[in-house]
């Protein structure tokens, strides 16, 4: 008995309480809902079997039901675009920047700080400005185009299937940027000074520099940053609700909205459910992948 | 033996407990009402006016938001803590009364002096019309209307007295009237792919003859080629595929387009902002002397069906239902009643279009009603989308959504 009590006030029985107690929280928070959505994509629910646990179990059919349906490859496939151009977009400008200001020129983490502000507001918020700016006929962007000459007329960025996706991702590039511009910015001065001293003895010049110091230095940073921002992407929902609404005839749906306009605007649950349980394997494979391309740097 | 004490204990300490909510219960009994009312419109303020009379019946007010309110009210339904009476959408009415989740009031309002059926327009009476019984009571009701910028039909040498009055008139008249160099379309209305994309549409399929369950009729199609030869032509405003009525009107009454498709709920802000003189038409028919049509808006007044006071839950109906002929004179809503004639509110404009909106309400048909109209509503806005983005034809479209709706409705 008193060799219980003091191993869990000081010993083994203790280290085990503290991974119990984050598990325990992980497993009430996350997982039990995991499981729940994963147990009604095998279930037909209706809006009024929503608050009972025993409901008809019919196997694969939403999936295969999912599948069928003609709205589910051009969703998926602009999921994938969606994702992946936010992703290179948000990265290359973010890099950019952040080697801009690491030239900490005066003022320079002054301003780094000033571009945080795009970060802090709420998506709705920036979905409503951006909705301005890309409207059809008085937007800012297309008097922009016009007058520089780059288009004749107006581009309808929200209402036009050729570009209506790309009216979010632009919002979506211009939200994300700063996040991984301060990551990457933090990234960068890790490194230390005196590689690039070395290096410059030896005659390296300033692209040499770059592709075979800061960016193998950089590595875990940007392996997190691209795993943050798959994340991040696949949440983006405030954003396709104020701008395009996945519209006009899904031509800018995405995975994550359309699980909501499934659930709560047309009242399948399960079929929500479902897609979601599709999206948590994507990301669950992404997150394999990151963790091990930067497990090797963790331990170095 | 030490649970069974404690189980004793807890039991004893929860009657203790019920027993003075007991007998305050007798005394007064409690009515929940759940609407989305601000507290500008009517039910928080007809709820306060109620509590004052002292009737023993003590309402209490829950607001929730638009968004929420079948959510809220389904998981409140299904975990048995559903309010006595809620205010739901029109159209997603029958998805509760078909389900036994909402009371049916037919006896109730056979023996009741307030609320007649004969009373009602027809239209917000079937939304509550469930296999011929009554699950609810319309609270107020609203349609959509033409509204015309009479300036610019002068400006175009139109005839400001003479609004469009077939389809063929409204699209010759936007022609007319759409001046891209002075960044003015001819028509505002909203085509997005929500509901307000079928509460736009389905009229005018209606008018042609079609309805819901027939929608790839070939009036149904004509309707859509005219939307479409209002977008190609640019007549309209493209991004009309991705926003609201709210916003469509916001560039009427700021110019940019001379007429728009809207409802009675624009007229406040209209009166506001717009520096034109305009005017209100009934919606244009495909030809003349065709049948008239048109939407169906608001909330219609329910009570759930696990209610502990069905008795009581209706006597705040009945006063709110007694309360009806203040609804546009103090809330701005118009009344679901062809019985009471709203008095003038001594604005000219508003006046007069408050008569054009009243004559609208007389063909207003209600969508569905079907439980699963959000699933009908879909389909329809689909169609619509993909007919007007040029990746279908309209009778393409149309079959289409006539078979997702053959589906759903089996």
């Amino acid at each position: 008995m008193k060799r219980i009590i003091a191993s869990v006030t000081d010993g083994k029985g203790f280290d085990i309480g503290l991974v119990l107690l984050p598990l325990a929280f992980l497993f009430i928070m996350s997982g039990l809902p995991l499981v729940y959505n994963l147990v009604m994509s095998f279930q037909e629910v209706d809006m009024f079997s929503l608050g009972s646990f025993v409901r008809p179990f019919i196997g694969l059919k939403n999936y295969a039901d999912l599948f069928s349906q003609s709205e589910t490859r051009p969703i998926l496939l602009n999921t994938a675009i969606f994702v992946s151009a936010s992703i290179a977009g948000q990265f290359l400008i973010g890099f950019g920047l952040a080697l801009f200001f690491w030239m900490n020129f005066p003022g320079a983490s002054w301003l780094r700080g000033l571009f945080l502000v795009s970060w802090v507001m709420p998506g709705l918020v920036v979905g409503a400005i951006w909705n301005w700016i890309l409207s059809g006929d008085f937007g800012v962007l297309n008097f922009f185009l016009r007058e520089t000459g780059v288009t004749d007329g107006n581009i309808f960025w929200r209402s036009d299937p050729n570009y209506s996706l790309w009216a979010v991702i632009i919002a979506n590039i211009w939200l994300g940027t700063s996040f991984n511009m301060i990551l990457l910015s933090v990234g960068l001065s890790g490194i230390p000074k005196d590689l690039y001293e070395a290096a410059e003895l030896d005659g390296a010049n300033a692209v040499q520099r770059f592709f075979t110091i800061t960016l193998p230095m950089m590595r875990s940073t940007i392996g997190a940053i691209i795993a943050l921002g798959l994340i991040f992407t696949l949440q983006q929902f405030d954003l396709f609700a104020a701008i395009t609404s996945g519209g006009p005839n899904n031509a800018s749906n995405v995975t994550q909205y359309w699980a909501w306009d499934l659930s709560f605007r047309q009242y399948d649950f399960a079929k929500g459910a479902t897609i979601s349980v599709i999206m948590i394997v994507f990301v669950m494979l992404a997150s394999v992948v990151y963790v091990r391309s930067t497990r090797h740097e963790v331990r170095g | 033996m030490g649970i069974r004490r404690y189980a004793m204990l807890g039991a004893f300490a929860l009657a203790s407990l019920s027993v003075p909510a007991f007998s305050a219960s007798a005394e007064d009994v409690t009515i929940s009402v759940w609407s989305l009312d601000r507290d500008i419109q009517p039910a928080p303020n007809l709820i306060n006016d109620f509590n004052k009379l002292n009737s023993g019946i003590k309402v209490e007010y829950r607001q929730i938001q638009f968004d929420d309110v079948v959510s809220e009210a389904m998981r409140a339904y299904s975990t048995g803590q559903a309010p006595d009476i809620i205010a739901v959408d029109n159209p997603e009415h029958a998805l509760f009364s078909s389900r036994g989740a909402f009371l049916d009031l037919t006896d109730m309002i056979s023996k009741s002096a307030a609320v007649k059926p004969e009373n009602y327009f027809p239209g917000p009476l079937a939304s509550v019309t469930w296999d011929g019984k009554y699950y609810g009571i319309p609270k107020a009701t609203n349609t959509i209307a033409l509204y015309y910028n009479k300036d610019m039909f002068k400006a175009k040498g139109l005839d400001p007295s003479k609004p469009p009055q077939t389809w063929d008139e409204l699209v010759e008249a936007a022609r007319k009237l759409t001046d891209p160099a002075a960044n003015v379309y001819g028509l505002a209305f909203s085509a997005k792919a929500n509901e307000e994309g079928t509460f736009q549409f389905l009229p005018w399929a209606q008018m042609a003859g079609s309805s819901y369950d027939h929608i790839n009729s070939e009036g149904a199609v004509k309707a859509l080629d005219i939307w479409k030869t209002i977008l190609d032509e640019k007549l309209a405003s493209p991004d009309s595929l991705t926003r609201g009525q709210w916003d469509s009107t916001g560039t009427f009454n700021s110019g940019n387009a001379a007429m728009a498709i809207s409802g009675p709920w624009e007229l406040d802000r209209m009166l506001k902002e717009a520096k034109f003189d305009w005017g209100v038409a009934l919606l244009p028919v495909p030809q003349a002397g065709a049948e008239r049509s048109s939407a169906m808006g608001d909330f219609n007044w329910a009570i759930f069906s696990n209610t502990e006071h069905p008795e009581e839950a209706f006597k705040v109906l009945e006063y709110f239902v007694s309360q009806d002929d203040r609804m546009f004179k103090n809330f701005g809503q118009l009344p679901a009643r062809s019985d009471i004639s709203i008095p003038p509110t001594g604005v000219p404009l508003k006046d007069a279009a408050l008569k054009v909106f009243v004559e609208q309400l007389k063909y207003a048909k209600p969508r569905g009603p079907h439980p699963e109209w959000p699933k009908i509503s879909k389909a329809i806005q689909d169609a619509i989308q993909a007919a007007l983005t040029g990746q279908m034809s309209s009778k393409e479209a149309l079959d289409q959504a006539a078979e997702k709706i053959k589906a759903v409705l089996g």
